[in-house]
């Protein structure tokens, strides 16, 4: 079990992060979800003891991360969002010497292990290249794959799919549920809305150091009044007010981001001539129009009153 | 506590590494040591310069200059063979602070390897590293003067090593407590011309400048390259340059260790 109490990290005059209090259960897959900058990277390394916090605590397994750096250490593996290998070496002995370092394991498990993932990810017939010589998305692959042969008791993925393609996406997914399914701890930071509601089994999101909401990915779509979300587009929305369309009792919150307006309600379908028509008697000229189920993205939307781009 | 980890989540395919601090600081040394045999052509192409530089430019010189009692080629050979290790073990700190600059420290400082063990290891990477790539020069210059006394050998090597493990520990002190790329530079190179030229390596003390001559015989490249000499030309043992030598390597070693957990402590960008 992992537990942040109100943790904080103050770099100069910033706060990096501030008051985060989570527990994360054995075993489970949690998501940390919030933008470039959210403070998600640095709560990692504080876990990571790269970094100290500077006030509050953090405990892994019962292991505080300042008192028993060391014992932390041996629990956890973290794969970067920017790949952290020699570049000189290649793939094989990237993974070979991470396991040599972080494991016991003789030279033929080591072998039969690296062998593996690298089957998996597609890279075998690449073991040899030099790192610094692969394409971003086979050097993100071997980042992630450090994690993958480790087998840690806590798994930590930074943006694990950023620069990979569709297939390979999907791949380091299920690779990652198996993790889990064989016992690791697994936390994804994340700023993609679907890697978060497929691969989490419950997502924090964080936002500007601050844990904003945990929940379930169902649940925090819960926590959106109407379940439904009218996008509209409008030709020019600098005259809109969200006034003009919460008059209608269906509708529990209007959002406005430029021309776009994002609207939460019941009953979509039977309000939308209504809207439609209000907007038209305004003197608004819509130009596209979508109904929706309730997304990750619109909870994020809700909790932050950002987008996550 | 329990000073062994709590596996709460039954994770049972994954030994946890539990290893011996030894083994830890030789993996984390051999890392370093094997980037070197990645690039084996570096150590050719230094070889093949550092012959050129001894059979053309050494030779030359040499049969300009007639000192009495002094075999100037022999003094440059052995000298040059010293200064090209103190030149080599500065290497170190470029790596590490390439490697903060690039995050592959944040990664490294998540092994689960303690941070004296983390620091000592990279030390004596550094300098083993040195060492490896100043083997075919020392073996030229053992070849061409008959140097073939195994003790003296020893002893000249020993020095090298102690001259390597202290200089790379200067390098660690300067990569983490100099945080500008320029100024990392800068500072390192003016340290190297200073311990180096500054020394008795290439020219013999009483030539120098009355300037550097001042402290030209505390150079730990001096000290090295009179404890060789005196080991390999004069077959006798140069202790007080050997105990120079050895408290170079503990106060850069220390001093290197305090910036180093000091900079950590911090955060590397706190």
């Amino acid at each position: 079990m992992i537990t942040f109490e109100r943790t904080g990290k103050r770099f100069g005059s910033l706060d990096a992060v501030k008051d985060f209090s989570i527990t994360i259960k054995d075993g489970e897959i949690l998501g940390l979800l919030g933008p470039n900058g959210a403070g998600k990277t640095t709560l990692m390394l504080m876990m990571g003891t790269v970094y100290r916090p500077t006030s509050g605590t953090i405990t892994v397994n019962g292991f505080d991360v300042v008192k028993h750096p060391n014992e932390v250490r041996r629990l956890i593996g973290i794969a970067f969002q920017d790949p952290r290998v020699d570049g000189i070496l290649s793939g094989f002995e990237v993974l070979n010497w991470h396991l040599k370092m972080t494991t016991t394991l003789d030279k033929d498990e080591r072998r039969r292990r690296v062998e593996e993932a690298l089957k998996a990810l597609d890279l075998w017939d690449s073991r040899k290249k030099r790192t610094w010589l692969m394409s971003g998305g086979m050097k993100k692959k071997v980042e992630d794959a450090k994690i993958l042969v480790q087998r840690p008791s806590i798994a930590v993925f930074d943006e694990p799919t950023a620069f990979l393609d569709v297939p390979s996406r999907l791949l380091v997914w299920k690779m990652i549920r198996q993790l889990r399914d064989e016992g690791s701890t697994v936390i994804v930071a994340t700023n993609m809305m679907d890697e978060a509601e497929r691969l989490s089994e419950r997502v924090a999101i964080v936002n500007k150091g601050k844990l904003v909401a945990s929940e379930t990915p169902e649940q925090l779509k819960g926590t959106v009044k109407g379940g439904e979300v009218l996008e509209l587009t409008l030709d020019d929305g600098s005259e809109f007010r969200p006034d003009m369309l919460t008059k209608f009792p269906e509708i529990h919150d209007v959002k406005k981001q430029d021309n776009k307006i994002l609207v939460f309600l019941n009953s979509g379908t039977l309000l939308l001539p209504k809207i439609v028509d209000t907007l038209n008697t305004q003197g608004f000229k819509i130009e596209s129009v979508k109904l929706k189920e309730v997304s990750l993205e619109d909870v994020f939307l809700t909790y932050t009153g950002q987008r996550l781009e | 506590m329990s000073s062994s980890p709590t596996l709460g989540n039954g994770l049972s395919k994954t030994a946890i590494a539990e290893k011996s601090p030894t083994h830890l600081i030789v993996q984390m040394a051999l890392r370093d040591v094997s980037v070197l045999f990645r690039t084996p052509w570096i150590i050719i192409t230094r070889a093949l310069a550092f012959i050129i530089q001894l059979f053309v430019f050494a030779f030359l010189i040499s049969g300009l200059i007639h000192i009495p009692g002094l075999n100037f080629f022999e003094y440059y050979a052995v000298g040059s063979v010293v200064a090209t290790i103190a030149s080599i073990s500065f290497v170190i700190g470029y790596d590490i602070f390439e490697e903060a600059e690039e995050g592959v420290l944040d990664y490294l400082l998540t092994l689960p390897i303690p941070r004296r063990e983390f620091i000592i290891g990279r030390a004596l990477g550094g300098a083993m590293r040195a060492i490896i790539y100043t083997i075919p020069m020392f073996l030229i210059v053992a070849f061409v003067w008959g140097f073939t006394q195994p003790l003296s050998i020893l002893t000249a090597l020993l020095a090298l090593f102690l001259l390597a493990f202290g200089v790379t520990g200067m390098s660690i002190t300067v990569a983490v407590s100099v945080k500008s790329a320029n100024r990392f530079d800068v500072v390192l190179a003016l340290l190297e011309l200073a311990v180096s030229r500054g020394s008795t390596a290439l020219y013999p003390i009483t030539f120098m400048p009355f300037y550097v001559s001042l402290f030209a015989p505390f150079s730990p490249v001096s000290f090295a390259a009179d404890t060789a000499r005196m080991s390999l030309v004069g077959f006798t043992l140069d202790l007080p340059a050997l105990a120079g030598l050895v408290a170079f390597v503990v106060i850069f070693l220390g001093l290197g260790a305090a910036f180093y957990f000091r900079r950590l402590e911090g955060g590397i960008y706190g």
